[in-house]
């Protein structure tokens, strides 16, 4: 009788789910827009740096410094300081930063000016200073006696050759997207049966409050989990170990089924249940926008519930890693998983029992 | 109506809201095919007493047992025979009529409803494909009955079941109401609707600050209160309408009313019955609007 009745209120909650138009709507919008914004990133990344130089005479130095590093540095050369600024400042022909020659260089090699912008990655200085080394040495004949650090530092992860790009990078948070689009639904659908007070309806006949929550869960983990895995066929995520990535968007489907039961049992109107969602939504968007900015992630982040996911998709799709690598941080997801379920059943089945 | 056991047995039941006792030692019986009026003002207590008696909640004292099963241990199958019509339209607007009942008749292990032939008997046969969200106030009302029927249930509780409906509506939902006592369904009708009682119950508890006040037929209770006189308007000498009362007690009455009315020229004739409302005050000491 349990499992009738938990296909019949599944069975109910599709066609109310079909024949919501704001869901139908932002759920095809929004999977549309997600793929969309996938396939218009860029999918690989130019590790060539990009250096304006103004300078006076220094022709048959700098060129063969250039060609002696292959593509990983592409010098353009400027007549003067003021030029070198200005090219600098717009970006222009995506060069990153300058250094200015002074027009006594050749002689002296006393100083040379390093022009960066705000925010330019810190790597790039002992770069650019290296590179003034190099034309001192070669315009003297003789290591110089300038005060420039010549050790070079890496900061951050170093993905030097294996750069994640953006689209990379971006998986975890468009699965995420997907997923809280799911949270919103299901909150949703809860909260309409609560309001209205259709579950009151349905707990006087043969079905128990169990049913009701069971059929809601199953709905829920159901819905999102079908989404981000359509989502994830669109944007190519499917690569590397396909057992450990499905497991973690089930966990991950299963993770705001908790949080949809949450808000849906908790908000008393439909802005209230959107401002619930978003409210535990948005932080657990954050270890997916730290997979944007690889080395990043302070160590708070990873006590979030959605860090096991966003490491994991990244992991996967990005490094290659498997069940060795990300074991912990699905056993973290799992564990967190299990705590949301509880609470949101726990939550809904006392509202429904209240009503 | 006798010699079988009673549908509902309800036995000093009392719940409380924290510290506010809403139901204290509520005691009542229905027989099947009985319609029994549950009669009170807003939040005398009524609503709480009809959650227990459908299992929503259980009594934190007392019993209750519908048709011989325990409404806390046996509530899925005693729920299994039991139709609910609700205060409020719960209804699922997105569906329709029929999406509706087939919904709910799941629910009851019934996969073959026949929809159709329940909607007929709630005159919603032609709109039985339309959403909800597009019925009428009425029009839900109605379904919710049908809803209500869905199992053919032994009991069936009814909450303010023809409340703010237009006359047609009304009269088709108590028409059912006959119908099923008639088929020997035991009816429990919470309302404060007087008339409706009245003219619908069998017996009637009025019910107020969590307790029974009175429990008996309308009649005997209107006949209890009533100040048994009979009033008569006639047509006077110079054309003036006069009135005039005659007590119905003592000796002689007979003589007495039908010498009265052989010399008068007499308009109307109305007997001094109290209401259910006048039964109610007297013992509540103020009326449901209160």
């Amino acid at each position: 009788m349990t499992r009738k009745v938990i296909s019949a209120i599944l069975r109910k909650d599709l066609v109310a789910f079909s024949r919501d138009r704001f869901y139908v709507f932002i759920t095809v919008i929004g999977l549309g827009a997600f793929v969309a914004m996938y396939w218009l990133l860029p999918s690989s990344v130019d590790e060539t740096v990009r250096l304006g130089v103004s300078h006076t005479g220094l022709d048959e130095i700098l060129t063969p410094i250039a060609a002696a590093e292959n593509e990983a540095l592409a010098i353009f050369e400027f007549d003067n300081r003021d030029e070198l600024v200005a090219a600098v400042e717009s970006g222009r022909e995506g060069i990153v930063a300058g250094i200015a020659f002074p027009a006594s260089f050749a002689d002296t090699a006393e100083s040379v000016e390093l022009l960066v912008p705000a925010g330019l990655p810190p790597e790039y200085l002992p770069l650019m200073e290296g590179i003034a080394t190099e034309v001192a040495f070669f315009a003297a004949g003789e290591i110089p006696s300038m005060s420039i650090a010549t050790r070079t530092v890496i900061l951050g992860v170093d993905r030097a050759g294996d750069q994640i790009s953006l689209q990379e990078q971006m998986r975890p948070l468009l699965a995420f997207f997907v997923l809280m689009m799911e949270t919103f639904a299901l909150a949703s659908l809860v909260s309409i049966e609560v309001q209205l007070k259709t579950v009151t309806a349905v707990l006087v006949t043969p079905a128990r409050t169990r049913d009701f929550i069971t059929a809601k869960a199953i709905l829920g983990t159901s819905l999102a989990l079908g989404e981000v895995l359509l989502l994830m066929v669109l944007i190519r995520g499917f690569v590397g170990d396909l057992p450990v990535l499905l497991v973690a968007l089930a966990l991950g489907a299963l993770l705001v089924t908790g949080i949809g039961l949450l808000a849906g049992a908790s908000g008393r109107d439909f802005i209230g249940v959107m401002f619930l969602s978003l409210s535990l939504m948005i932080p657990l968007m954050i270890p997916a926008f730290g997979a944007l900015f690889p080395g990043t992630a302070a160590g708070w982040i990873k006590a979030l519930p959605s860090y096991g996911l966003a490491e994991a998709i990244v992991g996967v799709t990005a490094r290659a890693e498997s069940w060795g690598d990300l074991g912990p941080a699905l056993l973290g997801l799992a564990a967190w998983c299990v705590v949301l379920l509880a609470v949101g059943t726990t939550v809904l089945r006392r509202r429904v029992q209240t009503l | 109506m006798t010699g079988q056991p009673p549908a509902i047995e309800v036995s000093e039941i009392s719940y409380s809201y924290g510290d506010v006792v809403a139901v204290d030692g509520v005691s009542f019986a229905v027989a099947p095919g009985e319609i029994f009026g549950l009669l009170g003002p807003n939040g005398a207590g009524k609503s709480t007493t009809v959650k227990m008696l459908t299992g929503q909640l259980s009594p934190d004292s007392g019993s209750i047992r519908v048709l011989g099963m325990d409404t806390v241990r046996d509530t899925a199958e005693y729920q299994g025979r039991i139709g609910v019509c609700f205060e409020e339209k719960n209804l699922y607007t997105a569906m329709s009529g029929h999406e509706n009942l087939r919904f709910f008749g799941r629910l009851f292990g019934i996969n073959d409803l026949d929809t159709a032939s329940l909607l007929d008997r709630v005159d919603l046969g032609a709109r039985g494909d339309d959403r909800v969200a597009d019925y009428s106030k009425g029009m839900r009302q109605r379904l919710m009955m049908a809803r209500a029927l869905i199992n053919q249930p032994d009991v069936l509780f009814l909450d303010e079941p023809t409340d703010g409906l237009d006359p047609v509506s009304a009269r088709t939902i108590q028409g059912l109401i006959t119908q099923e006592a008639e088929r020997g369904v035991a009816v429990v009708l919470t309302t404060h609707d007087m008339h409706e009682a009245d003219t619908l119950a069998d017996r009637v508890a009025f019910i107020n600050q969590g307790k029974i006040l009175a429990l008996d037929a309308p009649e005997s209770l209107k006949l209890q209160h009533g100040q048994r006189s009979v009033r008569i308007r006639s047509l006077g000498q110079n054309g003036e309408v006069e009135e005039r009362t005659i007590p119905l007690e003592g000796s002689g009455v007979a003589d007495s009313l039908q010498d009265t009315i052989a010399n008068l020229n007499v308009l109307t004739i109305h007997t001094e019955e109290a209401t259910l409302e006048d039964v109610f005050v007297a013992y509540a000491g103020r009326g449901l609007g209160a």
